[in-house]
């Protein structure tokens, strides 16, 4: 409906825009570029060139010259052989979501996305850019794939959807500007703020910061065990692994002896956002001390233990939490 | 995950979006300046091209670092001082050498801007410009060939532009150029010969400052002589059927009717009364001679053809002493189609203004000469046996005819000649004769062009060549009317007969000054052959390409297609456009398509797909075991036939070259069959 408000009519025209290309290009974490999702027009040199073509035909009307004729026609279909050219420099590209790293409020999350290419054909000078987020020049020329990361700053606490991804390309001539919007499906986990509080109950604050670094000698070590996906780094047995050994985990003593609960309730009277920046904080304080740690949440309750990947499944909660039907 | 104290790492990896130009595109944006420079060369003050090497070293410097861009101020100072020392050079600003001098300059200057993409695509688009204005100057058909490598290389620099990762020279961008070039050629062929034709859409800048070439409108002793050194061709004629001897090949020009200050000139339009201005109506007789005539540009108006001569085409006049003549200047090359009798009789009767004008003499000059002319004219009987006595004079007197006479002195050239040195050239020859014929009281003028031309073989076309410019004489005689006589035929026959060069063999001096002219190696039997194949594409360049207009196009066109409407030229160029692109489009993406995957893959992603349609999707990476053991937990009626798929395909794809090739194909056949049937539920 236009409206008498022209950026109310704008706008609207937007939303249109984007449910338009929702359905033309729908959200998936692996996208191939075809006819239908390649958008071409000519770019702002393409319109000088343009006037230049009718330059030329001028000069070869008033001056009779049959070679001005033919330079304006060659040009003209160089033009037009461009539209090819530039479309072919997209086509068949595939575009993968690999990951999109977990942040804290007012960082910048790393997208990590995998391009192939569908034949030998080069692909030159392709740029992606998210709205807002870093953009990137790169080509394949002499091989298949490759990855690129680029960096969005995010927003508050839950999922940060980075928006569609700009793909666009103006070789070879410069004239044309070829360029999609793919929605690659990889929104970005944003954890709450941490904020420091009051000691818990249960959680001694004695060490202070930044001397709790050093972990192993903190605690006893009583032996080894297998690796397991999740066991920190930092609990790898390097020494053994140099000598050839399989990978193993150092077990220290400490971690059955503290087992303190992140709990919901911990706060009363703190608006609850503010609880989850807390809880946060202290999700990320008994994880650098290695002390085994567990979270309740009202209807969540994380068993204790330590680990990046228990650390992961914690912030996730936190991060998620209140947010109708995402799963973590 | 990040550990969040080492967030915020810069973004590695990507370089950010093209700001600067790659090293590859300068050196070919540098290229191909100087490549489209060059044939301008000749054409601009020295100053100029000096100033366009000065920049260039400029902007090299800077790309190595050793020098920084020149700032706003200096640059504007560098563009006054340009614009002001072209005002300089050429007195004027609206010609189009001083336009394309300061496009030129424009072009050199930008090389200093050169800093961003978008400085590039000026430079470029100018430079495509430039290209265009060499054809202002000539389409010679070399030329078209280095303009067409001209184009290709500023293509290159905008393909270049586009290749960010190449930082440094590589010949291999030429590629990508050409390519799109030849794909685009056929497309220009299609749109060049039926793209309408129209006229000029208003007045341009026209070349004040190109030399006019051939014989000019007025002659003194020593004018013909300097251009008979000159190899250059003035014209090429295509006759309808057999070509004329030689010998009777007198190209007319112009008509010297008046002796002025030592020297012959032409009849000025406002010196011709009013019934002299249009000639007087003739009567055709005797056979007909039918050609066309394709002349290079003289910047000059008067048309060469055969005597009494009649051409039907827009902008050409006949005048009232038998010549062809164009309304304009004739800056670029001109064809024309020419009917000729060079039999029939011109002017029985003359006019008394007329007889007047041809019999005028100076009242002092020349007496010597004079007096011997009426001492001849007392001997003759008639007008006829005048001329044939002073012919007669001029061969039994010791004449020479050489392309190197003595200067002569201003006043009585004419005596000085006839009795002192004897050596002429044609127009010595021409000029003695026709001042004795005045002096006889016989009606006579000078007639200038050329005479001959060589007769090539390949296509039968007669060139004319600027050595071969002749002057020779047109005497009136009683019942005869105009009649053509030629002095310098009485002191050199092989001047006529065979041609200049054969007629001042012995004394070497043909073509002196053109050492590396291909004329000159015409003894040497394959250079010759080239020289006239190649001539012959020159007048088939010229006269079908160069020449093409309106009139040609409606021709073609007409022939062609039967017709000449504007739907048709639409639907010719549409389908002829789909014709030629729709192959570049093919084979641009046929490359580009996905890769098919092996058989063997493709029925698993079949699988997956009928899985997927029952709800059990395949995570990205999920090994086909895995997969299976789901499908086992998830949907326990299929998991037999799901476990007998994986197993078979399995043992496809990891049994390696221990199976046999014609086992492998079963199993493959097998597993197809499994597919098609669909999951078998246990029940």
């Amino acid at each position: 409906m236009p409206s008498d408000n022209p950026r109310v009519f704008a706008s609207g025209l937007r939303m249109r825009f984007r449910r338009w290309l929702a359905r033309r290009i729908p959200p998936s974490r692996k996208v191939t570029l075809d006819q239908r999702r390649i958008f071409i027009f000519p770019s702002r040199p393409g319109f000088f060139f343009c006037l230049l073509l009718l330059l030329i035909l001028l000069t070869a009307i008033n001056y009779q010259n049959n070679m001005a004729y033919a330079v304006a026609f060659l040009l003209a279909t160089l033009f037009v052989v461009a539209t090819l050219h530039t479309y072919a420099n997209l086509a068949g590209l595939t575009l993968q979501a690999l990951t999109a790293t977990p942040v804290f409020p007012g960082q910048r999350s790393e997208f990590r996305l995998r391009l192939q290419r569908g034949g030998q054909a080069p692909h030159y000078a392709l740029r992606l850019a998210w709205p807002q987020g870093s953009d990137g020049l790169l080509s394949l020329a002499d091989r298949d794939s490759c990855e690129v990361a680029l960096f969005v700053p995010v927003g508050g606490r839950g999922w940060h959807d980075p928006g569609r991804l700009l793909v666009e390309s103006y070789y070879p001539l410069g004239l044309f500007r070829c360029w999609t919007w793919v929605d690659l499906d990889m929104p970005a986990l944003v954890y709450p703020q941490p904020l420091a509080s009051a000691d818990l109950p249960g959680i001694s604050s004695e060490l202070p910061q930044g001397s709790s670094v050093e972990i192993a000698g903190s605690d006893d070590f009583h032996g080894f065990r297998a690796y397991r996906a999740g066991d920190s780094l930092r609990q790898v047995h390097w020494k053994g692994m140099a000598k050839g050994h399989a990978l193993q985990s150092k077990m220290y003593g400490s971690y059955s002896s503290h087992s303190a609960w992140l709990d919901w309730e911990a706060f009363p009277g703190v608006p609850s956002e503010q609880r989850l920046s807390h809880l946060c904080h202290w999700a990320l304080v008994l994880e650098q001390r290695g002390e085994e740690y567990g979270l309740r949440l009202p209807g969540l309750e994380l068993a204790p233990s330590v680990g990046d990947t228990h650390q992961s499944k914690v912030l996730a909660a936190l991060a998620l939490f209140g947010f109708a039907g995402v799963d973590p | 995950m990040k550990w969040p104290f080492a967030a915020g790492l810069p973004s590695a990896g990507l370089p950010s979006a093209g700001a600067l130009i790659p090293r590859n595109a300068l050196v070919w944006i540098v290229i191909s300046q100087f490549a489209l420079l060059a044939p301008h060369l000749l054409r601009l003050p020295l100053w100029l091209v000096l100033v366009y090497l000065a920049t260039a070293v400029w902007r090299l410097m800077v790309f190595q670092g050793r020098a920084s861009f020149p700032g706003r101020r200096v640059r504007g100072v560098l563009a006054l001082a340009g614009f002001g020392a072209i005002y300089l050079s050429y007195g004027n600003l609206l010609g189009l050498e001083p336009t394309v001098a300061l496009l030129l300059i424009a072009f050199a200057f930008k090389l200093l801007e050169l800093v961003k993409p978008k400085d590039a695509y000026v430079l470029l688009f100018l430079g495509y410009f430039i290209c265009v204005i060499g054809f202002l100057f000539s389409q010679d058909l070399l030329l078209v060939f280095y303009s067409l490598l001209t184009l290709v290389l500023v293509t290159t620099g905008l393909v270049a532009l586009h290749r960010p990762h190449e930082d440094h020279f590589r010949m291999s961008s030429l590629r990508q150029p050409a390519v799109m070039l030849a794909q685009a050629f056929p497309l220009m062929l299609v749109l060049f010969f039926l793209f309408p034709r129209i006229g000029p859409l208003w007045t341009v800048p026209v070349k004040s400052h190109a030399a006019k070439t051939g014989v000019s409108d007025f002659m003194k002793p020593g004018d013909i002589s300097s251009l008979s050194q000159s190899a250059e061709v003035a014209f090429r004629v295509q006759f309808e059927g057999e070509i004329p001897p030689k010998s009777e090949l007198y190209w007319r020009g112009l008509v010297f009717s008046v002796l002025d200050d030592g020297a012959w000139r032409s009849l000025r339009y406002g010196e011709l009364p009013g019934l002299e201005l249009r000639p007087a109506p003739v009567e055709p007789t005797g056979d007909l001679l039918a050609y066309t005539v394709l002349m290079l540009p003289t910047q000059q108006n008067w048309l060469y053809s055969l005597r009494y001569a009649r051409a039907q085409q827009a902008g050409i006049l006949s005048t009232a002493d038998y010549r062809l003549y164009s309304t304009i200047e004739i800056e670029e090359q001109l064809q024309y189609s020419v009917r000729s009798w060079p039999t029939t009789l011109l002017e029985s009767e003359l006019s008394s203004w007329r007889r007047a004008t041809e019999l005028a003499l100076p009242t002092a000059g020349n007496m010597a000469t004079r007096e011997l002319a009426l001492r001849i004219r007392a001997t003759a009987a008639d007008e006829a046996d005048f001329v044939d006595a002073v012919l007669r004079y001029f061969r039994q007197e010791p004449f020479v005819y050489t392309l190197q006479p003595p200067l002569l002195d201003s006043v009585n050239p004419m005596d000085q000649f006839l009795f002192e040195s004897r050596r002429g050239f044609c127009e010595h020859y021409a000029y003695a004769f026709v001042l004795m014929m005045r002096a006889g009281g016989v009606p006579a003028r000078v007639v200038a062009g050329y005479q001959g031309g060589e007769i090539n073989p390949v296509n039968r076309t007669v060139i004319v060549h600027q050595f071969d410019a002749h002057a020779w004489a047109e005497v009136w005689l009683p019942n005869r009317g105009w009649v053509r006589v030629d002095p310098t035929a009485a002191v050199s026959p092989d001047r006529i007969e065979l041609g200049l060069e054969q007629a001042v063999a012995g004394e070497g001096s043909f073509l002196a000054n053109s050492p590396l002219s291909p004329l000159r190696y015409r003894g040497v039997n394959w250079v010759n052959m080239l020289r006239l194949r190649y001539d012959a594409l020159t007048y088939q360049w010229q006269s079908w390409v160069v020449g093409f207009n309106g009139e040609e196009q409606y021709r073609l066109l007409q022939n062609l297609f039967g017709s000449v409407r504007a739907p048709l030229f639409a639907a010719v160029v549409l389908t002829s456009g789909v014709l030629v692109l729709a192959p570049v489009a093919w084979l641009l993406l046929r490359r580009r398509r996905a890769r098919r995957l092996p058989p063997e893959q493709a029925v698993y992603l079949q699988f997956c797909a009928q899985m997927a349609s029952r709800g059990i999707v395949r995570a990205p990476g999920e090994a086909p075991d895995k997969f299976c053991h789901r499908i086992d937990k998830e949907l326990p009626t299929l998991s037999a036939w799901a476990q007998q798929f994986t197993r078979d395909f399995m043992q496809l794809m990891y049994s390696g070259d221990s199976l046999k090739p014609q086992s492998r194909q079963q199993l493959l056949a097998q597993l197809q069959l499994q597919l098609r049937r669909g999951p078998r539920e246990a029940h």
